[in-house]
């Protein structure tokens, strides 16, 4: 065989357990022996369960290990990984969570799938200054409604029909705490310095906030959260999201994304 | 509201935010923790294992679970947990 | 074909430590007298933010070895010049004082098989894996240190000896070698060798880097011992006995305490780096000219 047939045919074995070992191999007693190739076989489960499990801390202690180790295999064999940057390994986790079947009794876990990827991903994002609260004072009142704001490239937001923030935080500590919040919520991850830091956000800020992410002018923004929720305040919520560090620093100080015209 | 109302609202709701804030622009840096702490609820724990997998050159002797997976059922805190009325199932679903 | 002029490895002939991330704070406190630190390159391949930081504040303190474990030289496919991109960035960002990689191979066209998967030695191989070698050489501006493998199974294709497989791709290209004593006691036993015969056989000359890590045990489909690379626990003792037989004939060589799964506190790490040192120390003091290469 050459290099390339050999290698697909170990490849093939290692993606495919139903398969035997690959012809050609053997042992220094000139046998080959299923175990021993069952090592490799097993590195690159073993590896990948154990990716999943580095990443997705919460959604194990949820589940429990078995049903864990179950559900993380059947998206390993659906999901390779393409790059040997194993922290990014489980980007769509979530999305899988979503479609499987036997975890459709746990409705909240693909959102905390999506919280803790977002971590991993706040701590590899690109390093970015967060926009200060003085730009934010000085842009010119005019201007105000027609300004977009980018998000930082290590924020990003999670919205969920459940209080996936509370259940997040109670599974921090070696022993669950109960979750007292009902209801949905909106989890901020952002990471303006070097510490990625986890946020639930006041609920009438919530469509706000998704608003901005999406691009939107701060003025469409608030004239969407308004009629939700009399309550919601937008100085307040512009302040807190910008404090937290959900948006990169203003490249133009007289406001604005590239696209607004003028008027 | 006409565009010049909403842009007066939105500039007066910032500038009292700004006020609430107890500070005036052009804002000091150091002010800013104050104003995180009354915006949203900073959650605990973040620290650990925000890395993710690393990779590693080692083998294992851990074998690699063998089961059905559509035969498994949640086994850990979601059982006892009471999330807007729903429970971790005892009953795998059918399919 | 002759090389360009290459930066070598420059390692301090002490013991180093396997870095990760749980243990920056106590490294950054405690200041270890440590020789230097190794960090697998595609663990800091992200964007930015902590990795990056630690990694800049590790490399101002220590010498600093980088170790790959994606670059899949031993594939019949050819590199992913991305991947080679981003290992020149990383190299040309914090200067390590090492950049080694493994005869292996991982990345196929299905995607990445996350393990070091073993190739036959045929004169095709060796040609292929002396013009990856030559590739990445050329694109990194560096010499490169080729680790030995750990391998469970053997090919009835291969036609050429381990050992002088990866001696012939070091004449070819120039590389340096990298000589993991695990590596050599799990192969050894596993096909059944003598692990002390293939050091002793071993080019030493060209060894810039020394590995050490624990091994678990188990019995293949015959019952024969069957020795797992894991990384898992301390230097087995047989293994350390087969590291002083080698320091005792290439003198001291930067040595590298490998642990990958379950990691303990980094005491523990700097107790087996100490034991590592007296070896070190020891041939050195016997035979303190004997690195001249």
């Amino acid at each position: 065989m050459g290099h390339a047939a050999t290698e697909a045919a170990f490849a093939a074995a290692i993606l495919d357990p139903a398969l035997p070992p690959p012809a050609g191999l053997t042992t220094a007693r000139g046998a080959p022996d299923e175990k021993r190739f069952a090592v490799y076989r097993n590195n690159v489960a073993v590896g990948l369960r154990k990716a999943l499990a580095t990443r997705f801390r919460v959604v194990e202690r949820l589940v429990g290990e078995e049903f864990f180790a179950l559900m993380a295999r059947a998206y390993i064999a659906g999901a390779r990984p393409a790059s040997p940057l194993l922290f990014a390994y489980g980007d769509d986790f979530a999305d899988f969570i979503e479609t499987f079947a036997p975890a459709a009794s746990v409705p909240y876990l693909a959102d905390v799938a999506r919280i803790e990827a977002a971590v991993t991903r706040a701590y590899h994002a690109a390093d970015a200054a967060p926009l200060a609260i003085a730009q934010l004072a000085a842009l010119p009142p005019e201007r105000l409604a027609e300004t977009r704001l980018a998000p930082h490239p290590a924020a990003a937001m999670v919205r969920s029909r459940f209080p996936v923030g509370s259940i997040w935080q109670a599974h921090q500590s070696e022993t669950v705490a109960p979750v007292s919040a009902a209801g949905g919520e909106a989890v901020l991850v952002a990471r303006p310095g070097f510490e990625v830091g986890i946020h639930i956000l006041p609920t009438r800020d919530a469509g706000f906030a998704a608003a901005l992410f999406a691009g939107e002018m701060l003025g469409d923004a608030a004239a969407q959260a308004l009629p939700a929720d009399p309550d919601f305040d937008f100085g307040g919520a512009l302040v807190g999201l910008t404090g937290l560090g959900a948006f990169s620093v203003m490249t133009r100080m007289d406001g604005g994304g590239e696209d607004d015209g003028d008027d | 509201m006409n565009r010049q109302t909403i842009a007066l609202a939105l500039a007066g709701s910032l500038a009292s935010a700004f006020a609430t804030a107890a500070y005036s622009a052009p804002l000091p840096a150091e002010k800013m923790v104050g104003m995180e702490k009354c915006y949203g609820i900073a959650l605990k724990g973040q620290n650990d294992c925000a890395a993710g997998a690393g990779t590693t050159c080692a083998g294992t002797s851990t074998m690699d679970y063998q089961g059905n997976a559509w035969k498994a059922v949640p086994a850990g805190s979601c059982v006892s947990m009471d999330v807007n009325g729903h429970k971790g199932s005892l009953e795998p679903k059918a399919g | 074909m002759p090389y360009e002029p290459l930066h070598a490895s420059r390692l301090p002939p002490r013991a180093g430590a396997g870095f990760k991330p749980e243990h920056y704070a106590d490294i950054v406190e405690t200041a270890p007298d440590i020789g230097f630190l190794e960090v697998h390159a595609e663990n800091y391949m992200g964007d930015g933010g902590m990795p990056h930081r630690m990694l800049a504040e590790l490399s101002a303190r220590y010498a600093l070895s980088l170790h790959g474990v994606g670059l899949s030289i031993g594939a019949a496919r050819p590199l992913d010049k991305t991947h080679l991109a981003r290992l020149r960035l990383l190299i040309d960002r914090y200067r390590p004082q090492s950049f080694s990689e493994h005869l292996a191979w991982s990345t196929h066209d299905t995607g990445f098989l996350n393990d070091l998967l073993p190739l036959p030695y045929t004169p095709e191989t060796l040609a292929r894996v002396a013009d990856h070698v030559d590739e990445v050489q050329q694109a990194t501006g560096r010499q490169l240190l080729l680790e030995n493998p750990s391998t469970y199974v053997l090919f009835e294709e291969s036609s050429i000896d381990e050992i002088e497989f990866l001696d012939a791709v070091a004449e070819r290209t120039g590389c340096g070698l990298l000589l993991d004593v695990n590596n050599v006691m799990v192969s050894a036993v596993n096909h059944g060798l003598d692990p002390f015969a293939y050091v002793d056989r071993f080019p030493l000359a060209r060894v810039g880097e020394i590995h050490l890590a624990g091994y678990d045990e188990t019995v293949d489909g015959a019952g024969e011992r069957l020795l797992i690379d894991a990384h898992g626990s301390r230097v087995r003792e047989d293994v350390f006995a087969l590291y002083r037989h080698t320091v005792g004939r290439c003198g001291a060589v930067a040595t590298l305490i490998e642990w990958d799964n379950d990691v303990p506190g980094f005491a523990v790490l700097y107790d087996e780096a100490r034991r590592a040192d007296a070896v070190l120390a020891d041939a050195a003091a016997r035979r303190p000219l004997s690195r001249s290469a």
